[in-house]
């Protein structure tokens, strides 16, 4: 239902007209945009600019006020049954800054809960995937470890491997390492690279620029709800176009 | 119905209020009231010995108000008020009267139990105050009076108001040893009139409620303000005060 | 007072009888009265999360009642008040039938139900949102998430209070002899009257609370670390 059928053309994500506001203050002031198949975007921006909201309203976790935003083919915010939004939401997968990992479950029942619950997957198939997810993850030796016996850059591979086991074709990230000490980024970021390698789509949230210069094939910069740049991060990082960006830039470098 | 509840009411509020109050001892709402603010002002003193000693490394302080706690834990405060009008007039010699029984029972069984209270919220403080002040040079117990006591208690306010809720409701169970109480006075209406147990119990009911729900409510508030005041400091003391909610918050 | 002699109690058979007969009662009661306190919490809950202002006020006002009105009154007031209304097949029936036992259930049940479900709403509380945010995105749905995902931890966060809250419950199991159900602390007063040994027989009385509440403690604690998964060794 509501599907047009995807051609290998059209863009993952499009993000037409998207406004919303909290009350009388407008977060996102018309985000138009696409995420093609395969294409790795970064977003980065000064705090509050809007762009962990921008990527929370591609699985609809923020409802947005006017605009349109579709992912694969499927427009997210039209009304629909919660099934169906369930449904779509399973498609999307989503890394958060704070990992939210189940401190009631181990991590490879983190990984295969959902695939079981939510998808019906039998148990066995479930537990062999999330076996191969958490080797994929560099985590093979942590099955069995709970979320409070892991560090926060173990977690948050379990985050994506508990992301992945959903199948999706599009993985969101919210300033993924955000959290983490300094001395855990570089895991979690390796896992992002080799995903990013596998040709997966993304759209990450990030203050990591090594991240952007390394992955990424297009940086959009946000600046007080608009993106104000889209460029490749080659361009961006030597040859900002906008004052703002040349500032942030350069305040990011300080 | 409403008009039996307003008779009674008409007929024996003096009875309600104060008891048999000058013919007698004063009883009703009165004796209730003020057995559970003597209660609750014994206690208190009471209960922070009591928290420092658990506190302390000393196993002949420690252990016995470890043993105390438990103990008023594990049994019901309608046996600890037998054990009282049996002990109270052995160690005194005399007839007491079952007002000052209530009241030793009620501070023993509230100092332990508020000890708890006190305890928790020293414990909630963490290490870098008491350190800070020995550092400082304070003596152990020179900490704890000008340093850890006055944030401690501060912050347990709201959790000695609830207690003292519990004493009033606790005050209650004074009937076994006929301590002549708000209950008291409601079922001596109850033994003249015979024939409207519901009405008499219900405006029994209302009067509790209408005290305990107002006393509830300012705790409540405090509690906010208290919040309101201590946010950014000690973030950490918040779990801790939730298991402490859970120890005040006792049906009685 | 006559020498310490525990014997005077324990090798009279008839006092020993009256004692496992309190024992008996009082566990019915306890047991009872915290069956359907769960039962209600539960169900209180449930009326909690429901949709539309009617079911959180409703048991706004059943909490606050049972929770400012004296445990003791509320027992009276079912016993002596409510129990004399109902229409008298009711009563027949329920004289025929422990009619002291049943109301001292309903009672003490009643009221627990209040402080249950509000340490199950506290537990629930805790679990931070990020938890529903999580499962969200996974695509579970508002109940599959409160299942595999809220529900096992809020239910563990409001265990220690849980297990406070059974203590008490048992200890308020002995205000069921006011209105003459004949349990332990009955039995107590009983056997005081008949074999003027008050000091033998409140010593073997409170002993055996204490014990039963111990054991209820450990038992709690036992629970309490079988349901944390990093302390319980499966890990």
């Amino acid at each position: 239902m509501n599907t047009i059928a995807p051609s290998k053309n059209s863009p993952m994500i499009a993000l037409t007209g998207v406004h919303k506001s909290y009350g009388n203050y407008e977060v996102l002031k018309g985000i138009d945009a696409e995420v093609a198949r395969g294409e790795v975007v970064v977003i980065c921006g000064p705090s509050g600019s809007g762009k962990s909201t921008l990527i929370r309203t591609v699985n609809r976790l923020e409802e947005i006020g006017s605009g349109s935003i579709s992912c694969d083919g499927n427009n997210i915010h039209q009304p629909m049954p919660a099934k169906e939004l369930n449904r779509l939401r399973s498609r999307i997968g989503f890394v958060f800054q704070s990992f939210n990992l189940f401190p009631h479950l181990s991590a490879i029942d983190n990984i295969a809960m959902s695939p079981m619950r939510v998808k019906g997957l039998q148990r066995d198939v479930a537990y062999a995937k999330a076996t191969k997810l958490l080797e994929r993850v560099g985590l093979a030796d942590k099955a069995n470890a709970f979320p409070a016996q892991l560090s926060g850059g173990q977690q948050q591979r379990v985050a994506i491997a508990r992301a992945l086991a959903m199948e999706p074709p599009v993985m969101l990230f919210d300033e993924p390492t955000s959290a983490l000490d300094p001395e855990m980024v570089g895991e979690v970021l390796s896992v992002m690279k080799g995903l990013a390698a596998d040709g997966m789509t993304m759209m990450c949230v990030t203050h990591e620029m090594g991240f952007a210069r390394d992955v990424a094939d297009r940086v959009w910069f946000i600046d007080q709800g608009q993106i104000v740049e889209s460029a490749r991060p080659e361009d961006f990082f030597s040859r900002p176009q906008t004052q703002r960006a040349q500032r942030f830039l350069s305040e990011l470098r300080h | 119905m409403i008009s039996d509840i307003i008779a009674i009411i008409r007929d024996y509020w003096l009875l309600l209020l104060i008891g048999q109050y000058p013919n007698g001892p004063l009883g009703g709402l009165a004796a209730t009231l003020l057995l559970s603010i003597l209660a609750i002002a014994f206690a208190f003193p009471v209960s922070i010995a009591l928290a420092l000693a658990r506190l302390s490394n000393s196993p002949f302080l420690n252990w016995p108000v470890t043993a105390l706690v438990y103990f008023t834990r594990g049994v019901p405060l309608l046996m600890l008020i037998l054990w009282g009008y049996f002990l109270v007039p052995l160690v005194t010699g005399a007839n007491v009267p079952s007002f000052l029984t209530m009241l030793v029972t009620l501070v023993v069984y509230q100092g332990a139990f508020l000890s708890e209270v006190v305890r928790g919220g020293i414990v909630a403080l963490g290490h870098g105050q008491m350190e800070a002040s020995r550092a400082l040079g304070h003596s152990y117990l020179g900490a704890m009076r000008y340093v850890i006591l006055p944030q401690a208690l501060y912050n347990v306010i709201p959790s000695i108001i609830s207690v003292f809720v519990a004493t009033i409701k606790d005050t209650t169970l004074g009937y076994v040893i006929n301590v002549p109480d708000l209950t008291f006075a409601a079922s001596q209406i109850n033994n003249q009139l015979l024939t409207q147990p519901f009405q008499v119990f219900f405006i029994l009911a209302a009067v509790y409620y209408v005290i305990c729900w107002s006393l509830s409510r300012v705790a409540i508030v405090t509690e906010r303000r208290i919040t309101r005041k201590r946010a950014g400091t000690a973030s950490q003391a918040t779990a801790k005060s939730l298991k402490l909610a859970a120890l005040t918050d006792q049906p009685s | 007072m006559s020498n310490f002699d525990l014997s005077e109690i324990l090798g009279n058979p008839e006092y020993v009888a009256m004692l496992l007969l309190g024992i008996k009662m009082t566990f019915v009661v306890a047991i009872g009265s915290w069956t359907l306190a769960m039962t209600l919490a539960l169900l209180l809950l449930g009326l909690r999360y429901a949709p539309g202002p009617v079911g959180n006020a409703f048991v706004t006002a059943y909490v606050s009642y049972h929770r400012n009105v004296p445990t003791l009154v509320q027992l009276l007031l079912w016993y002596f008040g409510i129990f004399t209304l109902m229409p008298d097949p009711v009563t027949f029936w329920l004289n025929d039938h422990n009619a002291e036992a049943i109301f001292a259930v309903i009672g003490l049940g009643l009221c627990q139900a209040a402080y249950f479900s509000e340490d199950l709403r506290s537990g629930m509380r805790a679990v931070s949102p990020g938890q529903m945010e999580a499962a969200r995105a996974l695509g579970h749905s508002y109940v599959s998430a409160m299942r595999f995902v809220m529900v096992p931890q809020g239910s563990r966060n409001a265990l220690p209070a849980l297990i406070n809250h059974s203590v008490s419950l048992f200890k308020n199991s002995s205000l069921a002899v006011a209105i003459g159900v004949a349990e332990l602390t009955y039995a107590v007063k009983e056997i005081e009257n008949l074999s003027f040994r008050t000091f033998e027989s409140y010593l073997l009385v409170t002993v055996l609370y204490l014990v039963f509440s111990l054991m209820i403690m450990a038992l709690g604690a036992y629970v309490a670390r079988r349901a944390d998964p990093v302390r319980s060794g499966r890990a």
